[in-house]
């Protein structure tokens, strides 16, 4: 951690990297697969004071927000030292926002300058214009783009700043020196279940307590790959951590993301649980397309690591703990664990040589560790590439709480858990309904440790709170306690393991996040479907389990005995599959990953008290666990049932 | 020390020969012209790689001999394994060993080659007491005749291992897919072989690992280590950045030990030729666990430098050759930042 710098804003931040690092490259974008352009942390400061000075020439004050609509290029982290420098907040969305969002988010966040990449998401903007009176100046960032009369371009702005500067303007180091920690440096909006976003305010203190806590050592021979979106604050908590170490950060994407491995050989990367997926199969396919003999090899070799790994993940008591353990029992297994360790080490080494050591090449050979976060990671996969010998290290966290909560260390390793809370936080488990703290609780064996409830979160990374939403501010912190709504536990070797989300919203393995109560709503209207629960949290899709509406299909002519018999009718299956396609469809503004891939029908209705509360509200996770077996079958069906 | 049965069966033989072969052909399917190139890139390098394993190894191979006062025809095959080129067993160790691969599969290559010229002249220059002696205790047994090393064997040897090699590159430039499947299944046959052939041999001759005098096992391991040693000191001395060090240091310590086993086979008779083979075995016996320690080491030590020249050579990839990497002050060690290249090649001009 020494080679960090320490700096109490981004600004600072910024500044002390130009000096310590200089020369060294700081970003570097794709021309083409061998010519990359780097650009220097020296002249990336330099430039970011010339847009500085040109963005409070064109009336930027200090802690306005600065609206910055693009994805991934070097003008976005560009735009980003400008804004910062001059004592300001950006407020960040890709280009795939919407035109409500768009409207919604400029008004609510009150910008009047924005940052917008591309001529198409400029017209889109121009267009809707009369509906943001305060957007006043817009200022266009792909170079190679024109800009209609009345958008600045970004050149212009910086030029603009740079001649000022020459003339002895320091408007900008006047703006650095007066920024406080408790400043914004960015405020997000994220959907939420209402529909109205809702304006994350994240402060310097809580970008700068992340960078600082981030338990990875990198220094200026690393390379970072970047392939999320860098207005995701995942993604972004990583572009600044590699400034505080001088790594270069390499913009690749999903298409090049194979060649760029190869090409790049990052040391380090942060990514969702997606290009996890995706790198396994690819993996897998290469070794099942490769000669028998190789495919052997690469079996033996996998078998013994994963003996190898296991007893020494036993030894050093880095097996997942859910249960108390008895030191007894542990002691009698400790021997067998220390025998197989020794007997198959040997093997094990040459194994990793000659076989293990090609497979990692496929994600560039150098990986020292990687980050996976934005949503749970499949335990299989975990595994794979743990035992593989790339270390996963899997983190938990939201945009509230900027975002990292619990973070695995290499040298504490625990496969399955997310690791301990990061350095200077505390977490709480809470019981769901009586809001009673769990854990850390005297009163039971253990401190509470095993015991499942709601995560409560408290450190330098909890938000300001929700900008100009002082309601969804006091309902979600309380006495500092940020309630994240989702469910956990506390290993008994102090790791946090997350269990599912209390808040209804769906994480796919894509990162995206859907709300399933506007489409429930939405399928209960129809006269055939009496509830419905949408599923997916942490797969690739969404599914749903139905419960059809017997009398809605008395009325069409179809009377069955029981509800079990509805279920079972091929006819019923049909009418209702067809429902699910006229109401949840692109045409009627659903999203492409918002539409029901497949569904179950359920034998019996739901009863108040068992799935559904007083107030006639699915308890989700009462459903999930009592219909495990079937919402299992939506994404691994068993194969030919015969109706 | 006499050897009473034969050390090789018939069978081993053929095994011997199938393992030289496909070994031989592994090699040959892992190389490109391109590797030929890369010799006249790191001109420096090779020439201290060639002091370092035609100059020193079998130096201190005919150093033991005498030293242990060892019996001619282990102190011949002592030399003989001095004399001998680099291996590609090395070049995968100089990637593990975080060393230069380029400069070792360099070494390679040029060393094979000059083999056909060095390796007559080294034995008749080191071993010509040794056949004296062998000469001597022939006439004594009665046995008459006159021990000679016999060159245009060698060299015939040398060439008949250097066909499969050729065949190897053919197929790499014919198919590179194929190559690879070749390359892997002839490195793992030649493992199993080897393994094989190690198994059986202590098996059926134990009497011979408590008969062998600790003089024979000293001398043979100690081959290797000083080869390591001197390897990584003599390309300190010229000033050779750290991951060239490595890899001259394996590449002088490994030898190709199939060429060994080929030449002896070929060129030698009973009773100095199961000797001989002896020394070879526990040569190559001995020298995969030490270099998979010394690997360990390095791979330890050279974690650093070896990161500062992977990443100034990516700069140079992505960014371009003129690309110049500037480290702040003081984060590299004098070693590392007085070397213009970083270690990298081509050389970096400095602004």
């Amino acid at each position: 951690m020494e080679n960090r710098i320490v700096a109490q804003n981004l600004a600072e931040l910024y500044r002390e990297a130009a000096n310590r690092y200089g020369s060294l490259p700081a970003f570097a974008t794709r021309k083409k697969e061998l010519e990359w352009e780097p650009v220097s942390f020296e002249e990336l400061y330099n430039r970011g004071l010339n847009l500085a000075t040109g963005l409070i020439e064109m009336g930027v004050e200090a802690r306005d927000h600065v609206g910055l609509f693009g994805d991934n290029r070097f003008e976005w982290i560009l735009a980003d030292y400008g804004v910062q420098l001059c004592g300001a907040a950006d407020v960040p969305r890709g280009r795939d926002i919407t035109d409500a969002e768009l409207v919604y988010i400029i008004n609510h966040a009150e910008i009047s300058i924005a940052f917008v990449e591309t001529k198409v998401l400029l017209d889109r903007i121009l267009e809707l214009r009369s509906e943001f009176a305060g957007l006043k100046e817009i200022i266009l960032m792909d170079p190679k783009a024109d800009a209609p009369e009345g958008v600045h371009t970004l050149g212009n702005v910086v030029d603009h700043g740079e001649a000022l500067r020459k003339y002895g303007n320091t408007r900008a180091e006047e703006r650095i020196a007066d920024i406080q920690s408790d400043d914004l440096f960015t405020l997000i909006y994220t959907s939420g279940t209402t529909g109205k976003p809702k304006g994350v305010m994240l402060t310097h203190s809580n970008m700068m307590s992340q960078v600082k806590g981030i338990p990875v050592d990198l220094n200026c021979t690393d390379r970072v790959l970047s392939i999320l979106p860098v207005w995701h604050i995942f993604e972004r908590v990583f572009e600044m951590f590699t400034i505080t170490c001088g790594v270069c950060t390499y913009y690749s994407n999903i298409r090049h993301l194979a060649d760029d491995l190869k090409n790049v050989e990052p040391t380090f990367m942060g990514s969702a649980p997606r290009l996890w997926e995706s790198l396994y199969q690819k993996i897998l396919k290469k070794v099942s397309d490769s000669h028998p003999m190789r495919q052997l090899l690469f079996h033996t070799a996998y078998f013994l690591s994963r003996q190898y790994k296991s007893s020494q993940f036993f030894l050093s008591g880095r097996d997942l703990k859910l249960e108390p353990f008895s030191k007894i029992k542990r002691a009698l297994l400790a021997p067998f664990h220390a025998v197989r360790w020794l007997a198959v080490l040997p093997f094990y080494g040459f194994f990793n040589v000659a076989v293990l050591e090609p497979v990692r090449m496929s994600a560039g050979g150098s990986l020292k560790a990687t980050v996976s976060g934005g949503g749970a990671l499949p335990s299989e996969i975990d595994k794979f590439f743990n035992f593989i010998g790339i270390p996963v290290l899997e983190g938990y966290g939201m945009t509230e709480t900027a975002p990292v909560i619990a973070v695995r260390r290499e040298e504490n390793l625990v496969i399955g858990t997310v690791g301990p809370p990061m350095e200077d936080t505390e977490v709480r488990i809470a019981d769901m309904e009586s809001g009673e703290v769990l854990y850390p609780n005297n009163k039971y064996p253990d401190e509470g440790r095993g015991l499942k409830g709601e995560i409560l979160v408290k450190g330098p990374q909890v938000m300001k709170g929700y900008y100009r939403n002082p309601e969804q501010t006091i309902k979600t912190i309380q006495d500092g306690w940020l309630k994240t709504g989702d469910l956990g536990m506390i290993t008994y070797n102090d790791c946090l393991k997350i269990l599912g989300r209390s808040k209804a919203t769906i994480v796919l393995t894509s990162g995206e996040n859907l709300e399933p109560e506007p489409i429930e709503m939405r399928l209960t209207q129809s006269p055939y479907i009496e509830h419905c629960m949408v599923v997916g949290q942490d797969k690739k899709q969404i599914g749903a389990l139905i419960v059809p509406d017997i009398e809605g299909f008395r009325k069409k002519g179809i009377d069955p005995d029981s509800m079990h018999d509805l279920a079972g009718d091929p006819e019923v299956r049909k009418i209702i599959q067809e429902e699910i396609k006229k109401m949840i469809s692109v045409a009627n503004g659903y999203k492409r990953f918002e539409l029901i891939q497949d569904f179950r029908l359920l034998p019996q209705n739901f009863s108040t008290g068992e799935e559904l509360t007083s107030l006639f509200k699915m308890k989700r996770h009462v459903i999930q666990d009592k219909y495990a077996d079937l919402i299992e079958d939506i994404y691994n069906p068993e194969p030919a049932q015969v109706a | 020390m006499e050897f009473t049965t034969q050390l090789l069966y018939p069978l081993d033989q053929v095994l011997l020969a199938v393992m030289i072969f496909s070994i031989m052909f592994g090699m040959g399917a892992s190389l490109t012209v391109d590797d030929f190139k890369t010799v006249l890139r790191y001109p420096r390098g090779i020439l201290i790689g060639f002091l370092s394993q035609f100059g020193l190894m079998p130096f201190f191979a005919y150093l033991l001999a005498v030293y242990f006062n060892l019996p001619p025809a282990y102190a011949i095959a002592l030399i003989l394994i001095g004399c001998l080129p680099g291996g590609t067993t090395s070049n995968m160790f100089a990637y593990f060993a975080r060393g230069s691969v380029a400069l070792s599969i360099a070494m390679t290559t040029a060393s094979t080659i000059l083999a056909l010229l060095m390796m007559p002249f080294l034995l008749e220059f080191y071993t010509a007491e040794f056949t004296r002696e062998i000469s001597a205790e022939m006439q004594a047994a009665g046995t008459g005749g006159e021990f000679v090393i016999p060159t245009s064997n060698i060299i015939g040897s040398l060439v008949l291992v250097l066909l499969p090699v050729l065949m190897g590159m053919f197929l790499r430039a014919k198919s590179r897919v194929w190559a690879k499947t070749a390359e892997d299944t002839a490195g793992f046959m030649g493992i199993i072989v080897i393994l094989f052939l190690i198994v059986t041999a202590f098996v059926r001759h134990t009497g011979l690992l408590l008969q062998t005098p600790m003089e024979i096992y000293i001398s043979a391991l100690l081959v290797g280590l000083l080869g390591f040693l001197f390897g990584y000191w003599m390309s300190w001395a010229f000033g050779l950045s750290p991951i060239f060090q490595r890899a001259i240091s394996l590449e002088t310590g490994i030898q190709n030990g199939p060429i060994a086993f080929a030449i002896i086979l070929l060129s030698f008779v009973d009773p100095v030729e199961s000797q001989m083979l002896w020394l070879a075995i526990l040569y190559s016996t001995f020298i995969v666990i030490t270099s998979s320690f010394i690997t360990l080491y390095y791979r330890r030590v050279g974690k650093f430098d070896h990161e500062v020249y992977k990443n100034t050579s990516i700069h140079n990839r992505l960014f371009g050759e003129e690309y110049v990497t500037g480290y702040p002050d003081g984060f590299l060690p004098a070693r590392i930042s007085n070397d213009p290249s970083q270690g990298s090649t081509p050389a970096q001009k400095r602004g």
